[in-house]
This record gives C-alpha cells, sequence and structure tokens, in this order.
C-alpha cells in the first residue's frame, strides 16, 4: 500500500534520526510517514486533547498537523532544531485556534527551537518528560496555574486577571517567572 | 519599536503564545524582523514552551486515526522528480529568429516518403489520447475508491460509538447514580452511568443553574482507591437547564467511589475547586 523509497541496506526507520525520515518523506515514502506519526502522534494528540478536550477536535488537529508534514516537509528543516518540540507547539496553536475558531497564525513556523534532548529518542524522551514534571510540580502554585491557564486554556493575561483578581502585571511575571524556573533547570 | 530597544520579556512570551492583541503581536512581529537578538530570545521561549508542552498528561490517539491520516497520505502522493539526460542544445527558434528552420532547410521527399510518417504520427496520437482517457477514468475511480473507504471508516467508527452507548446504557454492571444539589432541595439533578472497566460514561443533569460565560461545571470521577480526582469533562447548560457529557475521555478500570461536580474557570481545571456543588456516590 505504501511506496517505500528506500533502498536495501537503509537502516529500519523507526531507528532512523528526524531529519533522515523527513528526507524520505520528502521524496514521497509513506513507510517514513507512518514512522513519523507513531513517534509523535501521542504528543500531538495529547495536547490538542489538553486543549480542546474533545476527542473527536483533537484528532482533527492531529490529521491537518500531520497532513502539513506530508505535504510541506521542508516547511520543517530538522537541522534548525527539534521536530518533536516544533510538533507540541504547533498542535498547542492549532488548538487554540480551533478554540476561538480563527485562521492558523504560527510565528513558530520559522522558528529554531532549541533542544537539549533528542526527542526522536523514546527513552530520552520520557526522560525530558519526567524531569519537566518534577519542574512544574515544584513551581508555586499561582505560577503553575496562570501557566497553564495561558498555555493550555489560551486565556489572555487579562482574562486570567479577570479571573483571579490578581493585577496584570503579576499575571505577566507569573507565565514568565514559571517558564523561567524550567528553562533553569534544564540548562543547569 | 527598534531594534535598539529589545521586547519586554513578558509581552515576549505572551507573543510567543499568541495571547497578544493584534496591534501588538503586529508591532513585536515587525520588531523581529530587525532584530537577531529578539528572535533568538523567542526562539528559545518557545523551546521552553516546548518542554513545557510535553509535561500534558499522554494519551494515544485512537487506531483509527493512523488509518486515516494513511488513506490520505496514501491519496496524495507525492510526484517524485526524475533525473534526465542531458539534452543536446538545440538552435534557437525563436519567432522571427533567423536561425528558424523553413521548408526550404528540411531535405525534398517522394510522395511515399511524405505519407508514410504522418500514418506513423496519426496511430501515435490516437494512442495517445486513448491512453489519456484510461488515466483520467482510472484516477477518478481511485479518488471515489478513497472517498468510500474514508466514509466506511467513518461510519465505522460512529457504529462503535453507537455500540459502546448501547453497552454503557443497557450494562448489568453498569453504575447508576444519580446527583442532588448538596444541603439543598433537590431541584437540580443529574445522573451518571458508568462501565468501569470500559472507562465509559454517560451524565445527564437537568434543572441546572446558568452559569457566567466564563465559568463551566466540572464532572468529577472520585477513584475508590482514595487518589485524586479524575476530570471528566465540562458541560454548560442550555436555556432549559440541561446538560450532558457523553463518553468522555477517560482511563479505564478506574472503579468509582463517587461523581461530583464543581463550578470551575472556562476551560476547566485539572483539579477541582471547592465546594463540590453536587455529588453522587
Amino acid at each position: 500500500m505504501y511506496r517505500d523509497t528506500r533502498i536495501v541496506n537503509d537502516p529500519p526507520l523507526s531507528t532512523q534520526d528526524d531529519a533522515a525520515l523527513l528526507a524520505l518523506v520528502q521524496r514521497g515514502d509513506e513507510y517514513a510517514m507512518a514512522s513519523l506519526f507513531d513517534r509523535y502522534s501521542k504528543v500531538v494528540y495529547s495536547v490538542a486533547l489538553r486543549v480542546l478536550r474533545d476527542p473527536a477536535a483533537a484528532e482533527d488537529v492531529l490529521q491537518e498537523i500531520f497532513m502539513q508534514i506530508w505535504r510541506n516537509p521542508g516547511g520543517f528543516v530538522a537541522t534548525r532544531g527539534s521536530l518533536g518540540g516544533w510538533l507540541a507547539v504547533v498542535s498547542r496553536n492549532r488548538s487554540i485556534d480551533a478554540l476561538r475558531r480563527k485562521r492558523p497564525m504560527e510565528p513558530v513556523d520559522d522558528m529554531a527551537l532549541p533542544s537539549n534532548y533528542n526527542l526522536a529518542d523514546e527513552a530520552e524522551r520520557n526522560s525530558m518528560i519526567e524531569k519537566a514534571r518534577g519542574v512544574i510540580h515544584l513551581l508555586p502554585v499561582e505560577q503553575r496555574k496562570t501557566l497553564e491557564m495561558a498555555f493550555f486554556d489560551g486565556l489572555t493575561h487579562s482574562e486570567i486577571a479577570e479571573m483571579t483578581g490578581d493585577p496584570l502585571g503579576t499575571v505577566k511575571t507569573r507565565i514568565r517567572s514559571a517558564l523561567t524556573t524550567l528553562r533553569k533547570a534544564f540548562t543547569a | 519599536m527598534n531594534p535598539a530597544r529589545h521586547i519586554d520579556p513578558d509581552n515576549l512570551v505572551l507573543f510567543a503564545m499568541q495571547l497578544l492583541a493584534n496591534e501588538e503581536a503586529q508591532a513585536i512581529a515587525a520588531h523581529m524582523e530587525e532584530c537577531p537578538e529578539c528572535r533568538r530570545e523567542l526562539a528559545e521561549v518557545q523551546g521552553d514552551l516546548a518542554i513545557y508542552a510535553h509535561t500534558v498528561e499522554m494519551q494515544s490517539a485512537s487506531p483509527q486515526a493512523r488509518e486515516r491520516l494513511l488513506q490520505h497520505v496514501a491519496r496524495e502522493k507525492k510526484t517524485i522528480p526524475i533525473d534526465v539526460a542531458a539534452e543536446p542544445e538545440l538552435p534557437s527558434r525563436g519567432f522571427g529568429s533567423r536561425t528558424s528552420l523553413t521548408e526550404d532547410d528540411l531535405p525534398k521527399r517522394g510522395f511515399a516518403g511524405s505519407v508514410f510518417p504522418w500514418i506513423g504520427w496519426a496511430l501515435a496520437a490516437g494512442l495517445a489520447v486513448t491512453a489519456g482517457n484510461l488515466y483520467l477514468q482510472r484516477e477518478t475511480l481511485k479518488g471515489s475508491l478513497a472517498e468510500q473507504k474514508d466514509q466506511i471508516a467513518q461510519l465505522s467508527t460512529d457504529a462503535a460509538t453507537a455500540r459502546a452507548v448501547m453497552d454503557t446504557m443497557t450494562s448489568r454492571n453498569a453504575m447508576r447514580v444519580t446527583l442532588t444539589k448538596a444541603q439543598a432541595a433537590p431541584v437540580p439533578q443529574a445522573r451518571a452511568t458508568y462501565v468501569a472497566d470500559k472507562g465509559s460514561l454517560i451524565f445527564q443533569a437537568n434543572n441546572m443553574e446558568p452559569l457566567q460565560t466564563a465559568k463551566v461545571y466540572e464532572l468529577w470521577l472520585i477513584p475508590a482507591d482514595g487518589s485524586n480526582p479524575i476530570p471528566a469533562g465540562t458541560f454548560h447548560p442550555d436555556e432549559h437547564g440541561n446538560a450532558s457529557v457523553i463518553m468522555p475521555p477517560l482511563p479505564k478500570g478506574i472503579a468509582a467511589k463517587a461523581f461530583g461536580v464543581t463550578i470551575e474557570n472556562a476551560g476547566g481545571s485539572q483539579t477541582p475547586t471547592l465546594p463540590i456543588i453536587m455529588v453522587g456516590a
């Protein structure tokens, strides 16, 4: 069913890095596309589901994002950063757009996302996730909640301030401080 | 805003999350064009957000989602460029060019020499037209086949959901709970029907009080093993006070001690905010 453009002595797709898989996708290799889906569909779907809270809508976002990769794998140049990270942020942004029923707006499309982790490797990805969850868990509860409302619920700082009764400046600072703590934990 | 004056870090984070008003976002985007330092910092923030996104509770999409994607992928096959051998350079044939070929440049032919080549060309043209028609028919059939496959996949998904709903509604093992408003006349009422081993839940409420737009009701599954309440969906009652949560995504095999409903901010919460306004065990 799938078009396979690999040569016989290539390593198994499941162990190839993202750049190699994207190059195969560029050549129309459907097995490579399936491998990318198996590698990253979980995080893309989970982020979309958390934002939209609707499995059908989350699956729509999942389809849209992976079809974007199939149609234009060159849209993401793997050497510029982490494909896994890029997909997670794009999934969040597309889901927020769907929530607001507006057209996609992706400043992240052109961005090189730095990553100290090889998210293509499942063990390394799991280790990064555990570490990040640990850092978030230790944040002051106000910072954690505010970041969650902004990132996963797509609430603006004004909306958060209105809901919580906190000053605008405090809301903004909490969001940035939470991310700064996360960054420090990963660069230490 | 000019490159010398960098973007306020708080605003940069909001810009990265697309939470600024259009005007402000456009001004920052314009500054980004000219300021490599701010672009670098924005990339760092996006990296932070990527890490944060991974802290979400991981759940797998349905197996049908993978199948659906691969069907779409197969339908949109790519045209792979083929390397062509270098062709010998041809003389320029621009209109009015002195190097254009004319009848005088061609060798003179006899009658047979003039007619037979045309028979060959006519046959080739006929074959090309037939082949073109066959190709179009084949592509049309392929397109309609793929469309029908999609419809069948969608119908199968719908049928599976409907079967799960029926099983949950009619199962002998289903736990059926009536929730009433805590410490008050039982006017708002709700019924939760839950099958633990399938993680299937149907919740229907009536006489619910209306909420402000920034608030939602959130349903909670309170596990029997004493672990934290699990969010089981948010809802807004309609103008008659009716609401339902059908088959929210829940882990399978969680025995429930009770169900509760709280009022949360729009978008819901991961932990219930007291008071629990409805509860049933």
